[in-house]
C-alpha cells in the first residue's frame, strides 16, 4: 500500500513533514509539493487537516508508538495535538500557552510518556513556525524548560532536516 | 582493618559511626511516615476537588450493575482509589456529548456521578444541576463504583478534564475528553483509516459546527450530506463518536428542519438509539 502526501509548498505543514520523516522507514511514501496539504490513502479515503494527516500515520506504525503506548497516553497526544494548533498558532496569547507548556515540561524529557509522541512533533512544529517564539527564544532564561526541550529536539536528526530544508520556507 | 567486636574494645570511631546510623535510619522512618501520608491525600479522589461549594445531584438510581473488570486492562491498575474523572465546564457551554458519554459509561460501568458549583459561577439552571441524574442511593460506599465522574460548573475558558493527575496532565477541549470517555466505552475502529475518520469528524463537529461562521457550518452540513448518503453512520457501519459528536453540534447550533435530507434522516436514526435522552433538555 502506497501512501501519497502532498504538501502545500508555500506555507509547509512541518508537522505533517516530520511525522513522515518519522515514518519513511516504515511504510510506502512518497511527498510531493502542490498547493493543499492532503494524505490520499486509497481512492475513497484521503485526510486534509494537519492532525488528521498526522493521526493517520501514526495509527499505520503502531511499532513507533508515535500515539502513545496506552489509552492514558493517548489522550494526552490528543490534548497536545489540539493545543498545538490551538493554542501555539491560535489568536490567543502565546505566551499563557508557554507558561503551561513549561510547567508541563518541567519534569518531563518527552512531552507524553518517556519516548517521541505526535505530541512532541506537533507542539514543536508549531513553535518552529512561530515568530513570536523565535524573538521568545532570544530572551535569556524565558520558558526554560519549554527552551530545553525545544533545542533538545531541534538537534536530533529528523528535526534539523525538516528544520533546515522547510521552515526558512515558511516565513 | 579492625572488626567490631563484643563492645568492650570499641573504636569511638565506631561508636559515632553506630549512633549516626541510628540517627538517620530514625530519620528515614520519620520520611517515610510523611510520604506515606502524602501519597494518602494525593490517592484519595477528592483532594481534587478545590473549593467547590454546593454539593447536588448524584447519578443514576437505576443503573444496571453490568460492570466489567477491563478498566484495569484499559486504564492500567490503580492504588485501590476510585477512579474518579473531575470534569470542569463552563455552564454558558454545556458539554452535551459528554453528557451522552455519561449516560453510556453508566450503561456499562457502575458510576458514582456527581455534579458540583464551583464559587466562580452563580445561577447555574436547574436543569444543568441535575444533568446527571438522580443522586445514588449508595453514593456513601465509594468502593462499590467503579469509576467516579464528578461535573464541576466553573468560569473555565476551555473545558478541562483531570484524570490520574500522577500519570497524566490535565486535559484540554471537550472534544479531546470526548475521545478518552469513548474510548472507555468502545475501542476505536482498528482501521487506521476508520480510526483517523473518526477523529476528523470530532474535529469538524467542535471547531467547524460549534464555533464556525454559517459558511462554514453550512459547509460541514454538505459534508455530512454526502458521508450519510454513502453509508447510515458517519464513519462506517456502526455508531461512533463521530456521529456523538456531530449530532450534538448540529443540534446545538442550529435547528434539524433546515439540515439536508440525508443529515435528518441520520439525526432521526441517532434519536432512536436512546443515547441521547441525557442531552435532549439542554437543547434549545
Amino acid at each position: 500500500m502506497a501512501l501519497n502526501l502532498t504538501i502545500n509548498s508555500s506555507n509547509p505543514p512541518l508537522g505533517v513533514l516530520l511525522a513522515a520523516e518519522h515514518v519513511k522507514g516504515s511504510v510506502n511514501l512518497s511527498v510531493d509539493e502542490g498547493k493543499d496539504n492532503k494524505l490520499r490513502v486509497s481512492e475513497s479515503v484521503q485526510f486534509s487537516d494537519v492532525n488528521s494527516i498526522t493521526r493517520y500515520l501514526a495509527r499505520v506504525t503502531p511499532t513507533l508508538s508515535l500515539y502513545g503506548s496506552n489509552m492514558l497516553e493517548q489522550t494526552e497526544v490528543d490534548h497536545w495535538m489540539e493545543f498545538s494548533t490551538r493554542r501555539v498558532c491560535g489568536q490567543s496569547g502565546l505566551a499563557t500557552a508557554l507558561g503551561e507548556l513549561d510547567m508541563a515540561l518541567a519534569l518531563r524529557t518527552f512531552l507524553v510518556g518517556h519516548s517521541l509522541t505526535l505530541a512532541d512533533l506537533c507542539v514543536w512544529a508549531a513553535l518552529k513556525g512561530s515568530n513570536d517564539w523565535q524573538s521568545i527564544q532570544k530572551q535569556a532564561g524565558a520558558f526554560s524548560h519549554v527552551a530545553r526541550w525545544f533545542s533538545f529536539l531541534g538537534s536530533q536528526v529528523p528535526f534539523t532536516a525538516v528544520g533546515n530544508k522547510y521552515a526558512n520556507s515558511k516565513a | 582493618m579492625p572488626m567490631y567486636q563484643n563492645g568492650t574494645e570499641v573504636d569511638p570511631a565506631f561508636r559515632d559511626l553506630e549512633v549516626r546510623q541510628d540517627k538517620i535510619m530514625r530519620r528515614l522512618n520519620e520520611l517515610k511516615a510523611a510520604v506515606d501520608g502524602l501519597a494518602k491525600t494525593v490517592t484519595t479522589p477528592d483532594a481534587d476537588l478545590d473549593q467547590t461549594v454546593t454539593s447536588l445531584s448524584q447519578s443514576p438510581t437505576a443503573t444496571s450493575f453490568r460492570g466489567t473488570a477491563d478498566l484495569d486492562s484499559l486504564l492500567g491498575k490503580d492504588l485501590g482509589a476510585l477512579r474518579d474523572i473531575v470534569i470542569n465546564a463552563n455552564p454558558a457551554r454545556p458539554p452535551l456529548t459528554l453528557l451522552v458519554l455519561h449516560a453510556m459509561l453508566c450503561q456499562r460501568y457502575r458510576v458514582l456521578s456527581s455534579v458540583h458549583v464551583h464559587s466562580s459561577v452563580s445561577g447555574v439552571p436547574a436543569q444543568l444541576l441535575s444533568c446527571l441524574g438522580p443522586r445514588h442511593a449508595d453514593s456513601y460506599v465509594r468502593q462499590r463504583f467503579q469509576l467516579g465522574f464528578t461535573l464541576i460548573w466553573k468560569d473555565v475558558s476551555k473545558l478541562q478534564m483531570k484524570f490520574s493527575i500522577q500519570n497524566m496532565c490535565p486535559i484540554e477541549g471537550e472534544a479531546n475528553v470526548a475521545r478518552f470517555l469513548f474510548r472507555l466505552v468502545a475501542p476505536y475502529p482498528s482501521d487506521p483509516a476508520l480510526a483517523t475518520l473518526v477523529d476528523s469528524w470530532v474535529d469538524t463537529a467542535f471547531f467547524q459546527l460549534a464555533e464556525g461562521s454559517a459558511k462554514e457550518r453550512s459547509a460541514v452540513l454538505r459534508a455530512l450530506n454526502g458521508a450519510l448518503g454513502r453509508d447510515p453512520w458517519l464513519a462506517g457501519p456502526e455508531l461512533s463518536l463521530a456521529d456523538i459528536a456531530c449530532y450534538c453540534c448540529v443540534l446545538q447550533t442550529g435547528p434539524a428542519a433546515s439540515s439536508p435530507a440525508n443529515v435528518q434522516r441520520w439525526l432521526k436514526a441517532c434519536e432512536n438509539l436512546g443515547h441521547f435522552g441525557p442531552a435532549n433538555p439542554l437543547l434549545q
